[in-house]
């Protein structure tokens, strides 16, 4: 165990090191960069690889590739460069590559303000990309939320044969904070499935554990193939509506299933509690202050930060902020995840509190908003 | 706690804060959250570092000081943008060779004058900063000064190490 003063940023590429990432592909982008830099002094040293590439969509496709060498693999980008990766994306959903994505958002749409911080990705970083399916999202709001999440993201990701997204913004990525470094050893570290069946019995797409298949890499001695078309569980493209059946669901249960086990939390004062803030983030912060202000005027507020956004776990929530008789779903956007909150709390009230700003929203503002519905 | 660190740019401020902030996480059981401002210009504009301290982690909730405990003025201009953010009865260091005009609040107030110290006694200008860190480290023991002198070492370019820590032992060294 390591203790360090470092950023968000630092956070995650010092993660991504202890858990066992070889590959790093990327291209420059504000506020994500010194993910970059960092991973391109420090990985070589831990006998992994960095290269910048042409562009994102390159780069995620150089991750895709070197996942399927076995290698764990990652990029970091903020919003412009995570669109241009969203068509890969699909095609490392439809063909199970494990990679995680460090998603730094900033101010947007387009190039907005690019040092500044918001939240206006938070769905586009699971329904970006096309095919109608989820990927996990986990979100952190402190440099150690980030260092344990990128842990989690890998794990994530190898487990569920998935890509995963790490959502963080300009905020994180450059508070310091008091960082407890947990070292191999000290941490789980998940790997995929290899297959245990010899090369002649070896199907690469047929699950063999909770909907997940083992997954045989370049130079394994298996044929491996990594089908973009709809295929059967050989790996052969299938046009057929039972096929595409068989594979969308399981492609969709895989990570919806697992929601329970992959959801992640902090809760402050919810029970017995009359109103709950729900927040994530960088805002999230925030939030806690200001429930906090309200606590001492005498308010039964409690705060619930979501570390996991996607898979949702519906009764995870519910239950958690069950005594409330108002939900607030605080956010730095025009009020986007509260949309899934609200289709999921359905017997109670859901109050959308966007803040737009381009720092942490003022808690004292959200004090204000909130101060009207009380 | 909340310690609050303003100057204009060129004055290391942001190094003061790196400093202070990585000694407290590194050397204390102190959480800490830490942020910092700065221009976009290199000298003359805002610089400014905000720490966020608690004993538990759930308490070092926040990266924005709302009512600082601690404050490092080192300019007037700073001194006069922010002095709302600081809280009365708070231990206020400020460097009296940059500024004219101390406003009257309910603070202890530490009127020094860290920039013509480091000008005329430690020989460079450039360490007014580790002259204000060491008196705030020396009147608040917020960290062992043992501690922020081997963050000194670790932060700091090597050829530059004997300097601050003269600069950060001045007050130490005086009775």
């Amino acid at each position: 165990m390591r203790v360090d003063y470092i950023t968000g940023n630092t956070a995650i590429a010092e993660a991504a090191i202890v858990a066992g990432l070889k590959f790093y592909a990327g291209y420059p982008i504000t506020p994500s960069s010194d993910i970059f830099e960092y991973l391109a002094r420090e990985l070589p040293k831990h006998g992994g690889h960095v290269i910048q590439f042409e562009d994102e969509i390159a780069s995620i496709n150089a991750v895709i590739g070197a996942s399927w060498a076995c290698a764990k693999a990652m990029t970091a980008t903020s919003g412009p460069g995570f669109s241009l990766m969203l068509e890969a994306i699909s095609l490392a959903v439809i063909t199970e590559t494990p990679l995680v994505i460090a998603y730094v958002m900033r101010t947007g749409p387009s190039t907005g303000v690019p040092t500044r911080a918001g939240q206006y990705d938070v769905l586009q970083a699971t329904y970006g990309f096309h095919g109608g399916l989820v990927i996990p999202v986990l979100a952190a709001s402190t440099p150690q939320e980030a260092y344990d999440l990128t842990v989690k993201a890998f794990n994530v990701s190898e487990m569920l044969r998935t890509p995963v997204v790490l959502l963080t913004d300009a905020t994180i990525a450059h508070t310091y904070g008091k960082v407890i470094m947990r070292e191999r050893g000290e941490l789980e570290i998940i790997e995929r499935i290899r297959p245990l069946t010899p090369p002649d019995k070896y199907k690469p797409y047929e699950p063999v554990k909770e909907h997940v298949p083992a997954m045989a890499c370049f130079g394994d001695g298996y044929n491996v193939l990594v089908e973009s078309l709809t295929h059967d569980e050989r790996g052969y493209y299938a046009p057929r509506t039972d096929v595409q059946r068989k594979l969308m669901w399981r492609l969709y249960r895989k990570i919806v299933d697992s929601a329970p086990k992959l959801f992640d939390y902090s809760a402050i004062g919810l029970e017995g509690c009359d109103y709950a803030f729900i927040s994530y983030g960088s805002t999230a912060l925030s939030a806690q202050v200001a429930a906090k202000m309200l606590r001492e005027k005498g308010y039964r507020v409690g705060t619930l930060k979501l570390r996991t956004l996607y898979p949702i776990y519906e009764d995870g929530i519910r239950k958690l902020v069950s005594s409330a008789k108002k939900v607030f779903v605080i956010e730095n956007n025009v009020g986007l995840y509260y949309r899934e909150l609200r289709a999921i709390l359905r017997d109670k009230e859901v109050v959308s509190v966007p803040i737009i700003d381009l720092d942490l929203p003022q808690p004292q503002e959200i004090v204000e908003v909130v101060k009207q519905w009380l | 706690m909340e310690i609050l660190i303003a100057g204009r740019g060129g004055q290391g401020i942001l190094l003061l804060g790196h400093i202070l902030g990585r000694a407290i996480a590194k050397h204390t059981n102190l959480y800490i959250l830490g942020s910092e401002i700065y221009a976009a210009e290199t000298r003359g504009g805002d610089s400014r570092v905000d720490l966020v301290v608690a004993d538990r982690e759930e308490d070092a909730d926040f990266i924005k000081v709302m009512k600082a405990d601690i404050a490092i003025f080192m300019h007037q201009l700073q001194l006069d943008a922010y002095k709302d953010l600081v809280r009365d009865g708070a231990l206020v260091f400020i460097d009296k060779s940059n500024t004219t005009n101390i406003p009257q609040r309910n603070w202890k107030v530490y009127l020094e004058p860290y920039t013509d110290i480091a000008e005329k006694e430690i020989g460079n200008i450039r360490v007014a900063n580790m002259v204000a860190l060491g008196h705030l480290i020396k009147v608040t023991s917020i960290v062992p000064p043992e501690a922020v002198e081997d963050t000194i070492k670790e932060v700091v370019a090597r050829e530059w190490v004997d300097v601050n820590i003269k600069a950060f032992r001045y007050y130490f060294s005086k009775s």
